[in-house]
């Protein structure tokens, strides 16, 4: 390994005393002495991911434990950016259009359970928004979603998946981490830990959280789980820089470096105690990233160079509040795309505590005004951020994940103006590097109720994500008490029909 | 007529096809389709006369169907049927194939009559013929002759080495100085790699180690100088002082417990949707914590986490629900969807059990066999079984008269008594419990009582009446034959009267109205079957929430008010006995009550607090028969299993299938602890070693089967395990042959070797042969958890509270049911004890030490992993906790060295490293102290590898 290319002059020349080592023959990698995956080599065997493939750890250094890695198999997506939509969007509203709904509106077909999650069912209801053929591909896409609709024919969309949970944090958890339960490592943290990032002096793995606050299930959904805590998500919005990451007020900008330098100077004689130490080392290096983390944070949350245009576009002035703070999340997503971060996770929508009046998708009453207000905020700054990257060429290398975590039902609930969750099928839809285009695969039934056809199950898809991403989920995995963890623990199948 | 004994279902006699209702009820409830009964009754009418043979009817049908995949060159799920041993074992489904004499649970037989579609033999083709069906069925039917294999067993005892007996292994001869056996067996380790002992460390670097390793805490100067100085005298004298010392120290319990909440992933939330605080759930901490302080040998710690209710140390179980979970108000209305969630509390609670003890995944049984290891999913649901009347949920710990928590509520309880004697002279008087309110009458004897509120309408989730007699006894229960009575006039829409006495706590309650103008107020009234003598009446809004969390918004209101009680007595009249609203007028006329009356408030708080209290530690609920769920699936449940440990270490407890709960888990702790079980020692004695050395002997803590790593010294291992349970090596404390089970025994063994008291520099031969250091050549430095430098930053500036024990501090906001804990506010005075008492919210980031890989209890966290990131160095270097500390530092400093700059950042060294400054290193120093502060010097101190690193 040759020393990397972000450290200073100094940090390599700490890096560098490993040099006595190196004439004895050893590798710098044999030196991590408690590292990231100090278990490394000193397994019983090479035990069998369950399905019975040979694992692929990645080799992770712990002086560095962003370094790039590569790939699996060669793809184009480089990058993710996954969308999510808290609360769970009605797939029957939106994307996925179902003409019986509109003739049997009122009516009750048998079939039909009497309880659902929250209690008694309604009848039928037609959509409350119409339906439209949009783009060349005349997908059918409703009026709630008009400028997200125009852009179809880039869109791939998964109309059969089902999920395994109808409450809302298991199913945040089930999408985002691939188990139900709590304390899995999230999508995000997966492929930072397998791929690192581009850009070292950003963090690999970037959480825009909604303005309104975290989604329900909190830090599961962009957490690090039992992975070191290197993968999680780094929490910040264009609002809300990362904690911690300015030096605090009352130390001049000066005292700062006599610190830092004050600093450098101490660990560089306690590293002649140990000379070659991998973990000192590293996390020598670990405080010069810090400090350029600091001028490329802010940097890439600034958003004044933007032009208006841009502004207007996303939608920044001239909707709700909350509109305008989600459209600069957006802008400050594409901007740490561009920058190569690996991960850029966006949410929209919160805890229902979080906000005024609408928090996230979740529409058990009144969903013809709730859902018009959340669709409000996401649908303009969304469809422009995809467009832009579109236009800017991010989405040559760059694969789009728009998720919810389960769908809504077809019928109404016993109060008669909301609809209930739906597990039994929703609408996801991915875009850009690596995805077919203007394609629709899977069919929920005549009703939206169930998934019909190619259904596809969250392990399913979260493969496929895997897969798009260049990576074998059956063989990314992580010992964990006694297993070969996965995302997609011991089920799942890539959807290779999504393929482009 | 076939039957057995055993047998859930009686297969019809030779004649008959018919099958009976109850024979349906009971094979659906099992989840065998009609269809199978039906094929089964089927044959028995016209094939049972005719003897099947295994050669002529049966080997041609499994050789054309089955073997292909189930046979001896491909076993398809780990099933072979090419062996009788073999159909019988089943294969990793868990489940028989074939059981003798019993085609309805011979799974070879669902499969093949395609009751599941998804399992359905052989796969992706129609069904075979019936008559080969019928063949098959016939056969199993008949006993499933085999010729030349009826005795065969395919049942093998595993080979896996931590299922073997521990045998004490000699220790061997090694002469490298040193007289504990430990490094005995590593010496030889080490001499077969050409390799030795490092120097000894020195005794600063010795001093820190050991601190930190025993207590979690940084040596103050003061203890690092006294041990530095009584080392020059003499050398071994001075460090057994010390690690006796250390071993003493009440801070020792507070940094072992803390491994052990890790591997439990204990939190004081429950996780999901609303992740609401568990009430009083850090009394089972305190327990953990005063284990360790008091030695208590680890057969017992085992066996009172898991029957602490049977022997007076309640607070114990909270290890068994140390797992997160989904409350039932937030799994939906769903039946099947609280079926499952209550499976996965279940599993929780087998997971803590199995990672910390057993050093097992059972999760994998919890489907099919386990791949690797010797656990059936037979094994996963019979113990399963042990845990049935396990719930997530509080009660009142059961407590041993010698308890401290009970010993200090007796204390208060006798405060309390006799301000009761006092008050009681001056009428009657209200006492605020939090969750209720409790209203003291002069002893009446009645058998009506009214009590009219002040309010124009009120809600009760209940109301009790007591007496002085037995005072636990609510005489206006319905149940204990009160009856309740309110005007119809005043009732509330669906808070019907009968919840007021029905014993039910919670959001289901009692509502009473009256106009805004009305001139009768609210009031309700018992009918006692008899008079009774009362003195007390309780009430509440919504006790449930009370009983079971805490830091909510609108906990504990009181839709009340103020209210009288009347007593009707012989004649039918109603006489007034007490009232809220008549304080005033008794605090004028006894001028002394007021005192009292706050006093006692005080007590009442303090007993609430320190005393026996509504915890979160498990409640209790009537066990269940417990069924093996085919793939894991509650709405597949099939044969019952009875409570029982691993078949494979002979696991049967010897219990019926409804033997109570308690006793269930009295005889799985017996089980556990007992010397013949091999895992119990071993994982318990590498945990320890884990914690000393940085790494286990097995570096797979709670993972002791195939996928987890060997251990680097396993007659090393075996030996600690021997010597943890029958002790031979005389304890110098006590110059006594150590406690049996005794973890500080352990503990001292081990930091007494020379392998723990040796330098931790690099050596080239050692880096050479063994670059992770697991043959131990030389003492492996590590990154410091969390809680030791957030300690030590704490410790270094005088600022670290010292009690041990008691509720969490705070760091969070009081919150909405519905939404996310805050961080409010880490690093004011209000948090400055040592970690383990920080509020552990699960998966919530503190903004701090997250970053540190502080576990986020979602999952067993058996070891953490170490990261290290630049998020980090962000905290280090600009959260308020260290600015705040840096200062602090920096002042405790100057005060105790005066204005002399460069004597106060050789005091500064000392505080947070232990060490005086070289003379470059004070150069450095003091240009930034002169230029800036000595505060900013502090917070370069807190930032060195020195400081985060254990030496």
């Amino acid at each position: 390994m040759t020393n990397p290319e972000y450290l200073s002059g100094h940090g390599r020349s700490l890096l560098d005393r490993r040099k006595f080592l190196g004439t004895a023959g050893l590798s710098t990698m044999g030196l991590a002495l408690a590292g990231l995956l100090d278990d490394d080599g000193l397994l019983a065997k090479e035990p069998a991911a369950a399905g019975g493939v040979a694992p692929i750890r990645p080799n992770i250094d712990a002086n560095n434990p962003y370094a790039t890695r590569p790939s699996h198999f060669n793809v184009p997506a480089k990058q993710v950016l996954v969308i999510y939509c808290p609360g769970a969007v009605s797939h029957v509203d939106t994307f996925d259009y179902k003409p019986e709904l509109s003739k049997l509106d009122g009516k009750k077909p048998p079939g039909m359970p009497a309880v659902t999650f929250e209690g008694p069912t309604g009848n039928i209801a037609k959509p409350f928004w119409d339906f439209k053929p949009r783009g060349e591909t005349g997908k059918m896409v409703s009026d709630l979603l008009p400028n997200l609709g125009q852009q179809v024919d880039d869109f791939c969309f998964f109309h059969a998946l089902s999920t395994d949970t109808s409450a809302h944090p298991q199913g945040e958890n089930f999408i985002n981490t691939g188990f139900t339960m709590e304390g899995f490592p999230s999508f995000g943290a997966w492929v930072t830990y397998a791929l690192g990032t581009e850009n070292q002096e950003l963090p690999a793995f970037v959480a825009i959280n909604d303005p309104r606050g975290l989604a329900r299930s909190g830090k599961n959904n962009f957490g690090n789980g039992f992975l070191p805590a290197a993968f999680q998500g780094t929490d910040f919005t264009a609002m809300n820089p990362p904690n911690n990451l300015q030096r605090p007020d009352l130390v001049s900008p000066e005292a700062d470096r006599r610190t830092v330098d004050l600093l450098q100077r101490l660990n560089a004689r306690h590293l002649q105690k140990y000379p070659g130490d991998a973990n000192l080392a590293g996390r020598i290096a670990s405080y010069e990233l810090a400090g350029k983390m600091q001028t490329s944070v802010p940097d890439v949350m600034d958003l004044s160079g933007e032009t208006e245009a841009t502004l207007q576009a996303y939608g920044v002035e001239g909707g709700s509040e909350l509109r305008g703070q989600y459209a600069r999340n957006c802008i400050l997503a594409r901007r740490l795309l561009e920058k190569g971060v690996r991960v850029v996770q966006l949410f929209n929508g919160s805890d229902p505590s979080g906000g005024n009046g609408v928090t996230n998708w979740d529409s058990h009453s009144k969903i013809a005004k709730t859902h018009a207000m959340q669709a409000e905020i996401m649908d303009q700054p969304t469809a422009a951020l995809i467009a832009d990257m579109k236009q800017r060429g991010l989405l040559d290398h760059t694969l789009v994940v728009w998720a919810t975590e389960f769908g809504r039902m077809p019928f109404l609930q016993a109060n008669g103006t909301g609809r209930d969750h739906n597990p039994g099928a929703f609408t996801c839809f991915l875009a850009g590097a690596g995805v077919k285009k203007g394609f629709s695969y899977g069919e929920s039934d005549e009703f939206g109720f169930k998934a019909a056809v190619n259904k596809t199950t969250v392990y399913d898809f979260n493969a496929t994500l895997l897969h798009l991403m260049g990576l074998d989920h059956e063989r990314l995995t992580y010992y964990h008490n006694g297993l070969e963890r996965r995302l997609t623990n011991v089920h799942g199948h890539v959807v290779t029909d999504v393929l482009a | 007529m076939v039957s057995n004994v055993d047998s859930v279902v009686i297969l019809s006699g030779p004649s008959g096809s018919f099958v009976t209702e109850p024979i349906i009820a009971i094979m659906n409830s099992l989840r065998l389709k009609f269809l199978i009964a039906s094929a089964i009754f089927c044959v028995s009418a016209v094939a049972n006369s005719k003897e099947v043979q295994f050669v002529r009817d049966i080997a041609p049908i499994l050789e054309e169907r089955c073997w292909h995949c189930h046979g001896e060159d491909e076993q398809e799920s780990e099933l072979r049927l090419d062996r009788r041993a073999h159909m019988l074992a089943g294969g990793g489904s868990g489940f028989a194939a074939v059981v003798p004499g019993k085609p309805e649970q011979s799974y070879l037989i669902e499969v093949v009559n395609h009751v599941d579609q998804e399992m359905a033999m052989p796969p992706d083709e129609a069904k075979i013929p019936n008559a080969e069906i019928e063949l098959l069925t016939q056969w199993i039917k008949q006993g499933a002759i085999w010729p030349g294999q009826m005795e065969a067993v395919a049942k093998e005892k595993s080979n896996h080495w931590s299922f073997q007996p521990i045998v004490r292994p000699d220790v061997p001869l090694v002469d490298n100085g040193s007289t504990n056996p430990i490094d005995a067996f590593l010496g030889r380790s080490l001499a077969g790699r050409k390799l030795d002992f490092s120097e000894s460390a020195d005794p600063r670097t010795l001093v820190r180690r050991a601190s930190i390793v025993l207590t979690g805490l940084a040596p103050t100067p003061a203890e690092s100088a006294s041990f530095l100085k009584s080392s020059t005298q003499n050398r071994e004298q001075a460090y057994a002082d010390l690690v006796d010392r250390l071993l003493e120290s009440p801070h020792f319990g507070e940094r072992w417990a803390q491994h052990w909440l890790d591997v439990i992933r204990w939190a004081e939330t429950n996780g999901s949707e609303s992740n609401m605080y568990r009430k009083n759930a850090w009394i089972y901490r305190d327990y953990v914590i005063r284990a360790f302080n008091a030695d208590k040998p680890y057969n017992e710690f085992m066996t009172e986490q898991i029957a602490g209710d049977t022997m007076g140390q309640g607070d114990a179980t909270g290890y068994l629900v140390s797992g997160s979970h989904v409350p039932v108000a937030t799994v939906g209305q769903e039946p099947s969807a609280r079926r499952q969630a209550r499976a996965d509390r279940m599993d929780e609670i087998l997971q803590t059990v199995a990672a910390s003890a057993m050093g097992i995944t059972i999760g994998c049984a919890r489907c099919h066999n386990h791949k690797f290891d010797p656990i059936s999913i037979q094994d996963y649901y019979s113990m399963s079984a042990v845990f049935q009347d396990i719930e997530f949920g509080s009660r009142f710990p059961e407590l041993s008269e010698d308890h401290p928590r009970r010993v200090r509520g007796m204390e208060l309880y006798r405060q309390i008594a006799l301000l009761h004697e006092q008050l009681k002279k001056m009428g009657s008087w209200e006492e605020n419990w939090t969750g209720y309110k409790e209203l003291h009458l002069p002893t009446t004897k009645t058998s009506k009582v009214r009590i009219t509120f002040n309010w124009n309408g009120v809600r009760l989730d209940e109301l009790e009446i007591f007496g002085p007699t037995d005072q636990r006894r609510n005489l206006a229960l319905a149940s204990n034959g009160a009856q309740a009575f309110s005007p119809p006039e005043m009732a509330v829409v669906r808070a019907q009267l009968r919840k007021v006495n029905d014993g039910h706590y919670g959001t289901e309650g009692w509502g009473c109205k009256v106009a805004a103008k009305s001139k009768r107020k609210p009031f309700i009234e018992f009918t006692f079957q008899k008079p009774e003598e009362v003195n007390r009446i309780r009430l509440s809004t919504n006790r449930e929430d009370f009983l079971e969390t805490d830091y909510l918004e609108g906990l504990n209101r009181f839709n009340f008010g103020g209210y009288r009680v009347e007593a009707q007595d012989d004649n039918g009249e109603w006489k007034p006995v007490g009232s809220t609203m008549n304080f005033d007028t008794l605090n004028k006329k006894h001028p002394e009550r007021i005192a009292h009356m706050t006093r006692l408030q005080e007590l009442i708080e303090q007993v609430s607090e320190e005393g026996p209290t509504p915890s979160f530690v498990a409640r209790f609920i009537n066990p269940v028969t417990t069924h093996v769920l085919g793939r894991g699936s509650p709405e597949s449940p099939r044969e019952e299993v009875p409570p029982a440990g691993l078949q494979e270490l002979e696991g049967d407890l010897g219990l019926p299938k409804n033997a109570a709960g308690r006793t269930r888990r009295q005889a799985f702790a017996q089980w556990i602890t007992q010397k013949s079980n091999p895992l119990t020692p071993r994982v318990a004695a590498n945990r320890i070693w884990h914690h000393v050395f940085g790494r286990g002997i097995v570096t797979t803590t709670s993972d002791f089967g195939a996928a987890g790593a060997i251990p680097t010294h396993p007659e090393l291992l075996d030996w600690l395990a021997a010597e943890m349970m029958d002790p031979l090596v005389i304890d110098p404390a006590s110059e006594n042959v150590a406690t049996a089970w005794s973890m500080k025994h352990m503990i001292r063994l081990m930091v007494m070797s020379q392998a723990f008291r040796q330098s931790s520099q690099p050596r080239e031969d050692g880096m050479v042969a063994d670059p992770d250091t697991a043959l131990l050549w030389r003492f492996p430095p590590k990154r410091l958890e969390a809680e030791v430098i957030r300690d030590s930053i704490l410790q270094a500036s005088g600022s670290l509270g010292s009690t041990i024990g008691g509720r969490s501090y705070r760091i969070h906001n009081v919150k909405k049911r519905y939404s996310q804990w805050q961080v409010v506010n880490n690093f004011g005075s209000s948090t400055w004890r040592r970690m383990i008492y920080q509020e552990r919210m699960r998966r919530v980031d503190d903004q701090m030490f997250t970053a540190f890989d502080f576990p986020d209890c979602g999952q067993v966290r058996a070891r953490r992993p170490i990261s290290t990131t630049p998020l980090q160095a962000l905290n280090l270097m600009n959260s308020s906790f260290v600015m705040q500390q840096s200062k602090l530092i920096a002042e405790r400093a100057v005060q105790e060295t005066g204005s002399d700059q460069n004597k106060a950042i050789h005091r500064c060294f000392e505080l947070v490293l232990g060490r005086v400054p070289t003379a470059s290193e004070l150069a450095a120093c003091s240009t930034v102290a002169a230029a800036d502060n000595l505060d900013l010097v502090c917070r370069a101190l807190i930032n060195t590898n020195e400081f985060a690193f254990l030496p």
